[in-house]
């Protein structure tokens, strides 16, 4: 059977072992580390004061700014400290560490009815829970739940793809939580007053596929769509394409075309706070890799330091080569393990030297190669070639700016050149130059 | 536990089998039908002229490297596949010795002296073919300027007829060869010439494990078989004489030396498929593909830099 995608993109091996394993509840550790930005956006200031004692759910940093999601302590504890940590990109970001209690109330168990909710309160909901982006963009929901009154929205997409290899959480939120996506999907389409939601699943989840169907059947506003096992299948415009045939234009975002799309864990997340009032505080998580003992697919609280995931995994087996936050294709890569799962992060993965292979970069030989894999239609090769040259005019010109990190041309490179790396470097180059021209 | 030390590199973290030792493998691969049917067609000459210009090939990238002070890169084939490309287009009636200088002209010049693979602007297999052709020419005057020359043979023999030299109306006698013949195999002309049908296996291939496509030889072929149609020659004929599949399928296709985008690929096919059709209507007819291709490949970076491809969801063109 023929699935629907989109031009481009690459099959890498996928590895997906952990599909098989339910969602575990990850014990707590000692202490939690909470940054105060964890989405894209304005940073939150810290609303609590060291020494102050918290609560699990409460609010714990804030903004006034348009694009930004409040931060809300995952644990019940202490206060411990207020200061810079460093998190998964490297980079240094105020924190809130908090000392976790041995003793944690059970909370959340009230269910309200999700019916009742007018658009407006949804949205509400969502920033008020601060949700955003789950499968890793961290894009504030709220802002995605409000278009603009001229680009109406009549489609809302649950993005069921999970592309990047290994990771299975989605996959697995999708079997246990079925009934939660669902009511996710129809608070969102109900807040953006779609007509139509669609759930696409890649044909590797055949199952999620079975579950989700039956959930609905008679349900005739709402679909599931399987798409081709293909990377990025699950990246924004890749997936607005293959589902509905809609292209969203370059620089503009999927509310152009009048779609919306929302990751499976959003869905769930946005249910679980309209009808429980409970906040982002915790998301499910795979660890995998051939470097760790015993894989899983976990809920963890924001904030664990992935050092206590990987102990609780079992610790490393043989020589680990790389520990990336993320999936392999657009992770990052660890330089050592106490960053914080964020609410971002998808996946903690322990790859061994065989399955991180790293060789040094060669010359292009224009083979092509990269061109073909590009799912934005961009000229890989060649924005590599001016950055080099430092012509970040022709970087811009073949399409850095467009490009959204997937790492396809990496991939096929025979060559092994990083083109990632260079388009990031002509992106803040280009950013720079914008700001410098705006001051003059 | 933390103090291990994991490496930190930028994403992806995992990367595709593929490398330019397993690709160049596959372009060896690919040549393995033409190989056999010329080795069938021309034995021992055959045979002599591959192994010298691989030989070669591979002593001038050692040698070349090695003054320039770089690291060997021989295990990436490439000087291999470039020794057996010269080899491909020369008649068999060139002396091995001959036919190694091409080698050397191709591998340490044209290559490793522009910078070594990834670098060079012109296809070496085929700037090591015209420039044989060129000395020829002067060798030729040499020999009569310096009486009692060393070397009495024939190394005129590589513009030697070839089918082609029959399509014209005067045509020099012979036998001239037909379709089937031209198609399945046949004797006459370089090696890469004795059969279509082994170049098609070969590319036929390389489509298959995705190192080419379609674009360059199809609109090389196309242009030329309908320019040669429109001026009133046999197109069929022109299409399956002399080096234009060779050429099209296995040297156009040069990734180094050729566009990477569709379009422009499309526009580089059609230059070199006009320029092939004019050399050799109006000129001459031997080497009219490695001189159009060698054209073309002055055109690349001029194609790659200003016919940018439409992005995903471009409507209008930038």
């Amino acid at each position: 059977m023929e699935y629907k995608t989109f031009r481009g993109g690459i099959h890498p091996p996928y590895r997906k072992e952990a599909a098989s394993l339910p969602i575990k509840e990850l014990s707590l550790p000692g202490e939690v580390v909470i940054p105060m930005q964890q989405h894209v956006g304005a940073p939150n200031n810290p609303v609590v004061s060291v020494g102050e004692r918290v609560e699990a759910g409460q609010k714990i940093g804030q903004s006034d700014a348009f694009i930004s999601a409040p931060v809300h302590a995952s644990v019940s504890g202490t206060v411990k400290a207020i200061e810079e940590r460093t998190i998964f990109t490297g980079a240094k970001t105020n924190s809130v560490v908090i000392t976790v209690d041995s003793n944690q109330p059970l909370k959340w168990r009230e269910k309200r009815d999700v019916s009742a909710l007018s658009p407006n309160e949804i949205r509400n909901t969502a920033k008020e829970a601060g949700l955003v982006g789950l499968g890793g963009a961290a894009f504030p929901t709220y802002v995605k739940l409000s278009p603009p009154e001229d680009k109406p929205i009549d489609i809302v997409i649950i993005n069921g793809c999970e592309c990047e290899p290994y990771l299975t959480c989605d996959h697995r939120l999708m079997l246990e939580n079925p009934d939660d996506i669902i009511s996710g999907l129809k608070l969102m389409m109900k807040a953006v007053g779609a007509q139509k939601g669609i759930i696409g699943i890649e044909a590797n989840k055949l199952d999620a596929v079975h579950v989700l169907s039956s959930r609905l059947e008679g349900e005739s506003s709402i679909e599931v769509v399987v798409l081709e096992v293909k990377y990025p299948e699950g990246a924004e415009k890749m997936l607005i394409d293959a589902i509905t045939g809609r292209r969203v234009p370059p620089g503009k975002l999927p509310s152009e075309v009048g779609v919306l799309v929302q990751n499976v864990q959003t869905a769930c997340a946005l249910h679980e706070a309209a009808s429980t009032g409970k906040p982002v505080i915790e998301r499910v998580i795979t660890v995998s890799g051939g470097g760790v003992k015993n894989p899983g697919n976990l809920r963890v609280k924001v904030g664990t330091p992935i050092e206590h995931l990987i102990e609780q995994c079992g610790g490393f087996t043989g020589t680990p080569a790389k520990v990336i936050v993320g999936g392999p294709m657009t992770g990052w890569a660890q330089k050592d393990l106490s960053a914080p799962v964020v609410k971002g992060t998808s996946g903690v993965l322990i790859l061994t030297e065989e399955e991180a292979a790293y060789a040094a970069e060669l010359d292009c030989v224009g083979c092509g190669k990269c061109l073909d894999a590009c799912p934005m239609f961009l000229e890989p090769n060649l924005i590599v070639k001016y950055v080099k040259r430092g012509q970040y005019d022709l970087a811009e010109k073949f399409g850095a700016p467009d490009c959204f990190e997937c790492g396809c041309c990496s991939f096929v490179c025979p060559s092994q050149i990083k083109h990632v790396q260079y388009v990031r470097k002509a992106k803040a180059e280009l950013q720079a130059a914008k700001k410098a021209a705006a001051k003059s | 536990m933390t103090d291990l030390s994991f490496k930190v590199t930028p994403p992806p973290h995992i990367r595709s089998e593929e490398s330019i030792p397993s690709a160049m493998r596959d372009v060896a691969i690919a040549l393995i039908p033409l190989i056999a049917v010329s080795l069938g067609f021309y034995r021992l000459n055959a045979l002599i002229n591959l192994v010298s210009c691989v030989v070669a090939a591979i002593l001038s990238e050692v040698v070349m490297r090695k003054i320039m002070g770089r690291e060997p890169t021989l295990s990436d084939f490439s000087a291999v596949v470039t020794g057996l490309l010269i080899a491909l287009v020369l008649p068999p009636t060139v002396p091995w010795w001959y036919a190694a200088i091409g080698a050397i002209i191709a591998v340490a010049f044209v290559k490793e002296l522009m910078g070594g693979l990834g670098r060079n602007v012109f296809n070496p297999a085929l700037f090591g073919f015209v420039s044989l052709i060129i000395l020829s020419k002067l060798w030729g005057h040499l020999n009569s300027a310096i009486s009692g020359a060393w070397y009495k043979g024939n190394i005129a023999g590589v513009t030697s007829a070839t089918p082609l030299t029959f399509v014209r109306p005067t045509a020099l006698s012979g036998v001239r060869p037909g379709y089937w013949g031209l198609f399945v195999g046949h004797a006459g002309g370089a090696l890469g010439e004795v059969s279509v049908l082994a170049v098609l296996v070969g590319a036929a291939y390389l489509i298959y494990r995705g190192h080419i496509t379609w674009h360059i030889p199809a609109s090389i072929i196309g242009t030329v078989f309908v320019l040669t149609a429109i001026l009133g020659e046999n197109p069929l004929y022109m299409i399956l004489a002399g080096g234009l599949m060779l050429g099209s399928f296995f040297m156009a296709t040069d990734w180094v030396t050729s566009p990477q985008n569709k379009t422009a690929q499309i526009i580089y096919g059609i230059l070199i498929g006009v320029l092939i059709t004019v050399i050799r209507l109006y000129g001459a007819p031997t080497g009219a593909v490695a001189y159009s291709i060698l054209i073309g490949n002055a055109f690349t970076p001029l194609l790659n830099r200003f016919v940018v491809r439409k992005k995903f969801g471009q409507v209008a063109a930038a």
